[in-house]
């Protein structure tokens, strides 16, 4: 390839530029480079199997279940809590258990999102809080 | 040689079309790979602060569930009915030592879906799933969004 590039004679060079595409090629090779390393992340969840003829250590300390409720409420157990004190109370609660296992439950037409934000706070908590997904099916003990 | 003929001058200009042969193939393949390397189908994951890495979800023989929006439901890439998923996911964690179900939902689709995807899963005998999430550094819609107080 003759790189004539205006050269002694001062004429017009006959090439094309190609620095410009180059820099576009390179910037869309690191984007294409950045997105790839976008590992899976997520919460880890339990779903007890039923227990045959098992029965479970008895424990003193009373499940925790954690509900979202489709008219704007959200328990823990029996008690009303918002979602900006969702986090101290559970807090609370785990401060002194050994087991720490909570179960989150929600009403048919909740979104996904309100129980995954459940879970997030419970896992802000404390990490090591296992939590598991109550289901009607599960509570009724099958 | 250039040396013999003086009259055309020594070009000074380094010959960039292998660089750009070489970045075009490059581009295409990164093009290429990108859609091929996520798995299971693209769902609208919701988001998490306190979220684990999850590499088991990276590889090829990972088991994962996806929920839809509007409660469809899929194995891997196909679309599945809801008696289906039992099935599909004992026979794909038969071989496994880890015996994770890695479950993908929409942010939009509902519990009731969820929960019946999770006794779906439970009944194929696992114990641990990994809900999807997308990791975001501060939680920055509020549950209000959502239509919760």
């Amino acid at each position: 390839m003759a790189m004539a590039v205006g050269g002694s004679k001062g004429g017009p060079s006959h090439d094309i530029n190609v620095t410009p595409l180059i820099d576009v090629l390179l910037v869309l090779i690191i984007i294409f480079m950045v997105i790839q390393p976008l590992h899976p992340s997520g919460l880890k969840a339990l779903v007890p199997q039923p227990n045959h003829q098992k029965s479970q250590p008895q424990h003193n300390d009373p499940t925790i279940v954690v509900q979202v409720l489709d008219n704007g409420v959200l328990k823990i157990n029996q008690t009303p809590v918002t979602w900006d004190t969702l986090g101290p109370q559970l807090a609370n609660i785990y401060k002194t258990r050994a087991q720490k296992v909570l179960f989150v439950k929600g009403d048919d037409d909740i979104p996904f999102a309100l129980i995954a934000h459940a879970i997030d706070v419970a896992k802000g908590v404390d990490p090591s809080i296992m939590v598991g997904i109550l289901t009607p099916k599960m509570q009724a003990g099958k | 040689m250039a040396w013999h003929r003086p009259s055309v001058p020594v070009t000074s200009d380094i010959n960039v079309t292998p660089l750009v042969d070489v970045m075009l193939v490059l581009l295409i393949i990164f093009m290429v790979i990108t859609p091929l390397m996520q798995h299971g189908v693209n769902v609208q994951l919701a988001q998490a602060v306190n979220t684990v890495m999850l590499p088991g979800a990276d590889k090829d023989d990972a088991v994962i569930v996806a929920v839809s929006h509007d409660g469809h439901l899929y194995l891997g890439n196909d679309m599945v009915t809801a008696d289906q998923i039992t099935e599909g996911v004992e026979k794909a964690i038969a071989q496994k030592l880890d015996k994770t179900v890695y479950v993908k939902v929409d942010k939009q689709a509902q519990f009731a879906a969820v929960a019946g995807v999770v006794d779906d899963i439970r009944d194929a005998g696992v114990d641990n799933i990994a809900l999807e999430t997308q990791k975001i550094d501060k939680m920055d819609l509020p549950p209000s969004a959502y239509g919760m107080q």
